[in-house]
């Protein structure tokens, strides 16, 4: 079938409405309570947390579970680059996304040498457990079970406590993040990381060097991962091993896959929509999980590609294609 | 005439079995070879063998005089072999023109930063190529499918689709794989003047491997006669026609 394709038109409101939105949440501090803020801060870690995750499992079509780790890596080297280095806490993010970009490299490494599927999954799966097991043990750098606080400081006078001050630079970093990776995969790229986890074999002979491919996406979803981990140590303030386990990757799973398996407009809306459902579901104490995992399954059964696919059928505007049509 | 492909001695051994057993030929400038045999005489490793898929025991393979030999895939793609699958290697997700820009991944200009950072220098690669890779769909009279996802166009169309992509980077040498199986007799003529046509205007030189005998017979300049791996006869159409050798070995009777 024939995919209806935005028009030039619709391109246009299209790059328009990309910087609206962002435009307009410049505004939510003013129109907000801190308890909402606070979340909406967490929404936005979680937005990039997904997009990472979501690039490796949905595009490049690798079961790799890595990502968590490459969360953990950000936000632990964030921690400790801020408090044992003394260096500026934003000066951390970029660095911290460098670090989980080291670790997308470790864990393309077996993806690498021809370990796919389950096998993959298993041991991407016990990285993340071994980088667990270093934050516990690595007691002196990483304070171990009890963890470490974020060193206070300021920006222009405003503390860092500040969730107003947090929301700005974590939106910054955040549509930075997603307008990158939007020119990544509407490029050769992005087609090329498509490619791969169509037809591996076929992708080579069309002189795509394809090892590269899924080294470099490796690298750049941990380099998106490893940044969320930076605003994560600032937004919680204290970094400690129990937000790096097993909880966090299938909570950001759930995000991918209700979002839209390979969408970066679906990874936003899962992360939003997941991070949201919890807070409204405080309403019924008691049945919290149940009514959560009935609302994911529910969005699945009835979206199987996700919210993403919905806002397809409503407007060709939000048609996620790998190429991108001069304006 | 330019000889394109020089292949020489190429064999290729898996723990005892012998699936390529010393085959020389040469393919020049606008011709079409046909690689003939029964099913097991070691066609599809010869193809593997030259576009870089399984490593030859022995045996050269040039380009222009320009040794190819222990090359990966894509490295012998971007100097200018690139080929077809037996059983299709579209990418069944993406739309038939992000398929053919696939086949231009090396023509397009901009580093990884120049991309991530949206510069003009990629953007405007970027644009060319769409603008290419439409026009060779219109050539085609496939550009109002330019759209539709691969994996929903009928046999027919894919196999041509996978031809556009596999010629859009003008590669001087083209590997066909059984482009016309599964066609029927109408997308078969398409087939034939698609291969005329890139042999005749383009120069491009074609190895063809495939079964139906009418259209080898009519497409090809030289046919290669395979069994066992091993070469057994060489020759214009014509000439394999009459070939006892030919005859004995591959359809069995005389």
């Amino acid at each position: 079938m024939s995919q209806t394709m935005p028009t030039a038109k619709q391109r246009r409101l299209r790059s328009l409405l990309f910087w609206a939105v962002p435009a307009l949440l410049l505004l939510l501090p003013f129109a907000t309570n801190p308890y909402t803020q606070f979340i909406a801060n967490g929404m936005l870690i979680s937005a990039l947390v997904t997009l990472g995750f979501t690039l490796v499992i949905g595009n490049l079509g690798q079961l790799a579970f890595a990502n968590t780790a490459f969360f953990g890596i950000g936000a632990y080297g964030s921690a400790i680059l801020a408090a044992k280095l003394g260096l500026p806490w934003l000066l951390t993010i970029p660095l911290a996304g460098a670090l989980g970009a080291l670790g997308g490299f470790l864990a393309s490494a077996a993806a690498l040498r021809g370990i796919r599927s389950y096998y993959l999954a298993i041991i991407t799966l016990a990285f993340g457990e071994l980088m667990r097991w270093g934050y516990l043990h690595a007691k002196p750098l990483t304070g171990g079970t009890d963890g470490m606080p974020m060193p206070p400081e300021t920006l222009f006078g405003t503390s860092f406590s500040s969730d107003t001050l947090k929301f700005y630079v974590f939106l910054a970093v955040t549509v930075l993040l997603v307008k990158a990776t939007l020119n990544l995969m509407r490029s050769r790229f992005g087609r090329a990381v498509m490619a791969v986890r169509e037809n591996e074999v076929a992708t080579a002979s069309l002189a795509i060097p394809t090892s590269r491919v899924i080294l470099v996406t490796f690298m750049w979803s941990g380099f998106v991962v490893g940044c969320a981990g930076a605003l994560f140590s600032r937004h919680v303030g204290y970094v400690f091993p129990e937000s790096f386990g097993m909880l966090h990757l299938i909570a950001s799973f759930a995000m991918v896959l209700v979002g839209g398996l390979g969408s970066v407009l679906g990874a936003v809306l899962g992360a939003v929509l997941l991070t949201a459902l919890p807070e409204y579901l405080r309403a019924f104490p008691g049945m919290e999980e149940l009514f959560f995992g009935l609302i994911v399954a529910a969005v699945l059964v009835l979206m199987p590609m996700g919210l993403a696919s919905l806002l397809r059928r409503l407007s060709p505007i939000f048609v996620e294609r790998f190429y991108r049509e001069a304006p | 005439m330019t000889t394109l492909l020089t292949v020489e001695g190429l064999s290729v051994r898996f723990s005892g079995l012998t699936a390529l057993d010393d085959v020389s030929f040469t393919l020049e400038e606008g011709n079409v070879r046909a690689v003939i045999g029964p099913n097991g005489a070691g066609k599809s490793t010869l193809f593997n063998a030259i576009s870089g898929y399984v490593t030859p025991t022995s045996g050269t393979v040039h380009l222009k005089g320009q040794e190819l030999t222990q090359l990966s895939p894509h490295a012998i793609a971007e100097q200018g072999i690139r080929r077809t699958f037996q059983n299709g290697g579209l990418f069944p997700a993406l739309t038939v023109l992000e398929n053919v820009l696939t086949g231009l991944h090396a023509q397009t200009e901009g580093s990884f930063l120049d991309i991530l950072l949206g510069r003009s220098k990629a953007l405007k690669s970027e644009a060319e190529n769409i603008h290419r890779a439409r026009e060779l769909l219109k050539l085609m009279s496939m550009d109002h499918m330019a759209d539709t996802r691969a994996g929903d166009l009928s046999g027919g169309q894919q196999r041509i689709v996978e031809i556009v992509r596999t010629v859009a980077s003008d590669p001087p040498v083209l590997l066909l794989d059984e482009p016309a199986v599964g066609l029927s007799p109408v997308a078969r003529d398409q087939m034939m003047q698609i291969i005329h046509r890139l042999a005749g205007e383009k120069g491009v030189g074609i190895l063809l491997i495939e079964h139906a005998v009418e259209l080898v017979m009519a497409a090809a300049d030289r046919i290669l006669v395979m069994a066992a791996g091993a070469r057994i006869a060489e020759g214009t159409p014509d000439e394999i026609r009459e070939d006892r050798a030919v005859l004995e070995a591959y359809l069995g009777h005389a």
